[in-house]
């Protein structure tokens, strides 16, 4: 009977210490990075800054892309904040990295909701982190932006609260193929896709494209992502006789794939879905990317008042030119200040501001406006590209040659 | 027909040159896998600093191919002599498992140093020697292809002469062969081991620098794949065997090439996952063994530490239990919350590796894949049937251990090192074939709009709800497991683990109780597979990967293998250290492998001890 006793008063003891360590432990948020504050801020800087949060890869794979997204994003800031910020307070992000991993991104999707500084959250980068952290944004009644988000079922899945200014591969897909077959009259088409969300359903609505063009796709060829060699690959395509090459790949692969396409003895014009086109895909692939067509969605060299501008900006920040990743950011962090602007500082409001924004200047579509249905941007732009001297250059309308 | 005969050629050539890379590497993870028994997962990351050694030289430095080399070299000689000396020999008296954790800690630093210092993004490595390509009969051959062939055999004729002629060679060969007998007839076995991994290191490094050469590019996360492709290699030539590792990276390089152009691109890591088990069961020594039957290894029992279980009383058991019970009421921060449910989540898969790997013997590097089964099953469950959650979780738990056990069926032959070879190749297997059969599993568009899961009209939905949910399916888990483990049946599994001869000698049918192990550690980890999909809402083939198969063992081994509670203290440290971190930024994994190596250094039988 003591014995007993001892044991649950031992038990009843233990629990209390654990559970007192425990709440104790809680109030310790580790210190999360914030953005250096920009310069020229005057009025802005007495304020209380507005947060918004950043959920996205600075470590692990995917690291280099929210590298790119930083860069971005801080330029925008030192436009806005450098202008008075928002509503006379200057505005901040939280970059909590998550190596688009849906372990960490589940993680810091409860952060950030329990987070009352937090109005709006950025990201994630790939889908499985990105849709993994949907549920848990939408019942927290914060809006999550994912702007690098093409996976068709993003916005519906996640609900009201999940937004997306990324392309959709329905309005992607049917514009390279155009691309390829009307403007550049390719008819027999070899197909190089990456083997991703992304990928697969781009791949599957070129096709559809393709088949009412009237063209024909003689060999079609998925990859994974961490694939190297594709000469295997390429020989086999080769077989098939095409005129064409199309690549639905990111920029690492991409250029890989152009190298190895004449390794491969393999001699067509190489086609590109717009992911291609980043500085580091010119790099990459050197001289086996010349005269590659790109159906883009962003020219750095873009002389247009919309794009010349920013690029030279940024240009002058970074020495170095931006890619689509880094524009895209920019162009985020814009429209999410401008819906703050439209509905308030608060989480309601960057969702009310969401829903009437209209016409917001963009880099990328010159002016974008939202479906509030679908939550995606309506009728985006796209422009027909071209490598020339080591350079992103409109194409020149001229068919190449197929015999 | 002309263009048969031509297709069939260059892939041959295809095959034949990244076979070379893979002979590479394959040659120094059999070097040490040889003499140090260690199964080396900082390999692959020796082999990308290779590629960043040569790329600095050849493109800041504007030095010479063959001083890159020679500087490739020397670097990461000298960088696998520091990794013995300061990782591994230290732990030269602990068990042989403590290793093959310090080099899981070693790589994230070297991985995540590259990728601070260099920036994670590609580098291009331009290449004069690309250009140079030849017409031989129709056949295309390029200058690079001749380079890696002829930088490949002149390496392993060095390598052969070494081993054959020289006095530190015979040494070597002497150590992998009775490490205690050579030691007793004057080998300095120590200096032998830093050797063989200053001579890997520099194999890796070269191999890094042709690959790099060769695709044109670096980048920091180059070296898992290539870890796991030397293993698959290594293994179809025979452990520890330097021409079979040569000849298996050959035969793995021509086998991928003929796949893909077979097949296709996507099948690529898939069919050699599928040929590497074929000859595990067939020829479970490697190809090029005379041998048919492993030897019994003595790894089988000693992989396990002799050491005491830290001993826990049953109160501050209970204590801690009703504590994580009642923490919700204390503490409702829902980020505390989401953390803790990762790590009730992760600590169910460890329970399932410690029983498989910790109590039975079976080393497991596979258990991401029946997550990944019982995540699906459950998903499509629900989905297309309309399966209430109850009944699917339990349901995709019992898919999970079926399929679990017909995949592991014919590794059973295999021992130790082999099974974790094998067990690593089938949760690739699984994504492989989940990303592939588009009609079921909805291929690389994964699935959405999984519903929350649910008991009787309850939902979890909320950060607590779904903590409590995960908390309870672990307690009973650890229960069911504790009681398991108890039992004569888990007195027959520890038998297993000691000594197999011995088992069966005792009418311990062998088959049985290893299909027993893996089917209740399949249904654990498809349990815990099911309800994350669920919690997620959404899966694809890249939820589960064997980087968390990896993760899982860590913490286990952390935690001290076979040790119940160990596994749940490892999935707790692991899941929260990433977090706690946090603030560290861009360093956060390169602490995280610090915190690794020093745990395992000061306590290298797991925090709990092994039970």
């Amino acid at each position: 009977m003591h014995k007993r006793t001892r044991f649950y008063l031992r038990v009843l003891l233990m629990t209390a210490v654990s559970l007192l360590l425990a709440a104790c432990a809680v109030p310790i948020q580790p210190a999360a990075q914030t953005a250096p504050p920009s310069a020229g801020q005057t009025s802005a800087q007495t304020a209380e800054p507005i947060y918004i949060g950043v959920s996205g890869p600075l470590t692990g794979p995917n690291a280099r892309y929210g590298e790119q997204w930083k860069k971005g994003f801080d330029l925008a800031l030192e436009e806005i904040n450098g202008a008075g910020g928002v509503n006379g307070r200057p505005l901040e992000y939280i970059f909590e990295d998550s190596q688009s991993d849906p372990k960490q991104s589940v993680v810091v999707a409860q952060k950030f909701v329990a987070d009352p500084r937090i109005i709006v959250e950025l990201g994630d980068f790939a889908s499985p982190a990105s849709m993994a952290a949907s549920p848990i944004y939408q019942r927290g009644g914060l809006v999550q932006f994912g702007f690098t988000n093409s996976h068709p079922d993003f916005t519906n899945a996640g609900g009201e609260y999940t937004w997306s200014n990324s392309v959709t591969q329905a309005q992607a897909s049917p514009a390279l193929a155009d691309y390829a077959v009307t403007d550049l009259g390719l008819d027999k088409l070899a197909v190089f896709y990456l083997n991703t969300d992304w990928g697969k359903s781009s791949y599957d609505l070129f096709a559809q494209r393709v088949e009412e063009l009237g063209a024909e796709i003689v060999a079609s060829e998925a990859y994974l992502p961490e694939e190297k060699d594709f000469r295997s690959a390429l020989t086999r395509a080769r077989e098939a006789a095409p005129n064409g090459l199309v690549l639905i790949s990111y920029q690492a692969d991409g250029a890989l794939i152009a190298q190895q396409v004449a390794q491969a003895g393999l001699d067509v014009p190489i086609v590109g879905a717009s992911s291609l086109q980043s500085p580091d895909f010119l790099n990459l692939g050197g001289e086996a990317v010349e005269g590659v067509y790109i159906r883009g969605q962003f020219l750095p060299t873009d002389p247009r008042p919309h794009v010349k501008p920013v690029v030279d900006r940024y240009i002058a920040k970074y020495n170095e030119t931006p890619d689509f990743f880094a524009i895209h950011a920019y162009d985020t962090m814009k429209l999410i200040a401008q819906a703050i602007e439209l509905g308030g500082a608060t989480r309601e409001g960057v969702l009310a501001g969401l829903k009437q924004v209209k016409d917001v200047p963009s880099v990328i579509y010159e002016t974008a406006n939202f479906d509030p249905e679908t939550r995606r941007v309506v009728d985006p732009q796209f422009v027909n590209l071209q490598v020339v001297d080591g350079e992103f250059v409109l194409w020149d309308g001229v068919k190449p040659n197929t015999q | 027909m002309d263009s048969l005969l031509r297709t069939f050629a260059d892939q041959t050539i295809n095959g034949l040159v990244i076979g070379n890379i893979y002979a590479f590497i394959a040659v120094g993870l059999a070097l040490i896998f040889g003499v140090g028994n260690l199964i080396n997962f900082a390999h692959g990351s020796i082999f990308m600093v290779g590629a960043y050694v040569g790329w600095v030289c050849v493109t800041w430095w504007g030095l010479p191919l063959f001083t890159a080399f020679l500087v490739t070299t020397l670097v990461c000689a000298l960088l696998g002599v520091i990794i013995e000396r300061f990782a591994l020999y230290p732990l030269r008296s602990a068990p042989p498992i403590a290793p093959l954790l310090a080099t899981i800690g070693v790589s994230f630093m070297i991985d995540q140093a590259v990728q601070i210092i260099f920036t994670p993004n590609p580098q291009a490595f331009p290449n004069p020697l690309l250009a140079y390509r030849f017409q031989v009969g129709g056949v295309t051959v390029g200058a690079i292809d001749l380079l890696i062939a002829g930088i490949g055999v002149a390496t392993a004729a060095a390598l052969y002469l070494f081993l054959r002629f020289t006095q530190w060679g015979w040494a070597l060969r002497a150590t992998a062969q009775d490490r205690e007998a050579a030691q007793q007839m004057g080998v300095d076995v120590v200096a032998v081991n830093r050797m063989t991994f200053a001579i890997a290191s520099a194999l890796g490094g070269i191999a890094g620098l042709l690959v790099g050469m060769y695709f044109n590019t670096v980048y920091p996360t180059m070296s898992f794949q290539a870890t796991l492709k030397g293993f698959a290699a290594v293994v179809l030539g025979g452990l520890g065997n330097v021409p079979g590792a040569v000849l298996g990276g050959l035969l793995l390089g021509l086998i991928e090439s003929y796949g893909v152009a077979i097949f296709g691109a996507t099948y690529r890591n898939l069919f050699a996952f599928v040929i590497l088990i074929a000859v595990l069961v067939w020829r479970p020594n490697g190809i090029f063994t005379n041998q048919r039957r492993t030897a019994p290894e003595p790894l089988t029992g000693t992989f396990i530490a002799r050491s005491r279980p830290v001993h826990i009383p049953a109160w501050a058991i209970a204590a801690l239990t009703v504590a994580a019970l009642a923490l919700p009421f204390f503490a409702p921060n829902p980020y505390l919350l989401q953390i803790l449910t990762n790590a009730w989540l992760l600590g169910m898969v460890a329970l399932s590796v410690t029983l498989v790997t910790g109590t039975a013997g079976q080393t497991s590097l596979g258990q991401a894949g029946f997550m990944a089964i019982g995540a699906y099953a459950s998903a499509l469950l629900t989905q297309r049937l309309g399966w209430p959650f109850e009944l699917s979780l339990l349901a995709s738990a019992l898919v999970s251990a079926v399929i679990g056990v017909l995949l592991v069926l014919p590794a059973f032959r295999l021992r130790a090192v082999y099974i974790a070879i094998a067990t690593l190749a089938i949760g690739e297997i699984v994504n492989q074939v989940i990303l592939n059969w588009d009609s079921l599993t909805n291929g690389a568009m994964g699935i959405t709009n999984i519903a929350p899961p649910s008991l009787f009209g309850w939902q979890a939905i909320r950060p607590h709800e779904i903590y409590w949910f995960t908390l309870v399916l672990l307690i009973l888990a650890a229960l069911v497991q504790h009681r398991l483990v108890r039992s004569p049946l888990g007195r027959t599994w520890r038998a297993l683990r000691e000594d197999e001869v011995a088992a069966q000698a005792f009418g311990i049918d062998l088959n049985r109780y290893k299909t027993l192990v893996f089917a209740v550690a399949a249904f654990i980890a498809g349990l815990s597979g099911a309800v994350t999909g669920h919690m997620y809402s959404y899966i694809s083939h890249e939820t589960f990967t064997n980087t968390t198969s990896i993760l899982v063992l860590t913490m286990v081994i952390l935690g001290g293998m076979g040790n119940l509670l160990g596994a749940i203290v490892g999935a707790v440290a692991l899941t929260a250290l990433p977090e706690l971190f946090r603030g560290l930024a861009d360093y956060r994994y390169l602490i995280y492998g610090l915190t690794l190596l020093l745990l395992i250094r000061f306590r290298p039988q797991g925090l709990l001890g092994t039970d």
